[in-house]
């Protein structure tokens, strides 16, 4: 059976590259999200395989959702896709137990290979 | 008044990231144009990208670039799409390539492991008569030639310390 995910980022231009990686490669689109509440809403209601969450987010930002997500979803798997490469901000997903960290601009395979990894 | 203090370092992780994103992402040759300094931030071109800086460098980036650019980014972009897509994505597109430049850049700018640089979502401007309220900062300007156009990227950052360091001594000096 196809895993589910969640796509989350305020961009339609990212989301679509997103799924447009993803849907070929056996994945299926289980909802899209624009914001870190939408995320937060979405993941309650589809109970996804996997979320890809942007950070830098109007009205909740991607670490805020991906952290209240994974209070009451510990075993939600999380991959953050975002522009902020830097150390403190890897940390930071890491410790509230966000699987993997993908910086945009990213290869088709990069992320491909995250979500696999994030879904063993 | 405090005045600010341009440093022409928080220009090159820019430039960088600039050259790289638009090569890597849109696949448009970038050759570094001039440098230059204005007393305040201002919208130059048809279409202007505004995303704000903050954390321990607090500021604003504004990229500006030509519609005719701006047009070629999302062709290239959106290749195979529908005029319609490419429509409903243009500025949305264009806003992604400054945030991944603009986040990129903050990578490379911050050397402080324990303190991270947050950015905001892209604002998008279009039209040949922009009016938009920026904050009244001087800024160090970048051009970037492609073989479409120009883009500029206006910098007007500055580090927290210096802006403490600055207002405390106007604060002493009042005192005098």
């Amino acid at each position: 059976m196809a895993k589910k995910v969640l796509v989350v980022d305020d961009a339609n231009f990212m989301r679509m590259i997103v799924r447009d990686t993803l849907v070929p490669n056996g994945f299926e689109i289980a909802g899209e999200a624009v914001n870190g509440n939408e995320a937060v809403t979405k993941y309650a209601a589809l109970r996804p395989d996997l979320v890809t969450m942007d950070i830098t987010m109007r009205d909740k930002d991607g670490l805020a959702a991906a952290r209240e997500i994974l209070n009451r979803f510990p075993e939600a798997r999380i991959v953050m896709v975002t522009a902020l490469g830097q150390e403190k901000m890897l940390m930071d997903c890491i410790s509230i137990g966000v699987r993997d960290f993908v910086v945009k601009p990213f290869t088709p395979e990069r992320i491909l290979s995250a979500v696999k990894k994030a879904l063993v | 008044m405090p005045t600010m203090q341009i440093n022409a370092k928080h220009v090159n992780p820019f430039i960088e990231a600039a050259m790289r994103v638009v090569k890597e992402v849109v696949g448009i040759e970038v050759r570094r144009g001039h440098l230059s300094y204005k007393p305040k931030v201002e919208p130059s071109l048809q279409v202007s990208i505004i995303i704000g800086i903050y954390g321990f460098l607090t500021g604003q980036v504004v990229y500006s670039l030509d519609g005719r650019l701006a047009e070629k980014i999302v062709d290239k972009l959106l290749e195979g799409r529908s005029p319609v897509e490419k429509k409903i994505m243009f500025l949305d597109s264009l806003g992604e390539i400054a945030n991944m430049i603009t986040g990129n850049a903050t990578s490379l700018l911050n050397h402080r492991k324990g303190e991270a640089l947050s950015i905001t979502t892209p604002a998008i401007a279009t039209g040949s008569n922009l009016s938009i309220h920026l904050v009244p900062k001087p800024a160090l300007v970048l051009g970037l030639i492609t073989q479409y156009g120009p883009i500029e990227i206006s910098i007007a950052m500055e580090e927290k310390e210096t802006l403490t360091e600055v207002e405390g001594i106007v604060g002493e000096l009042a005192e005098v």
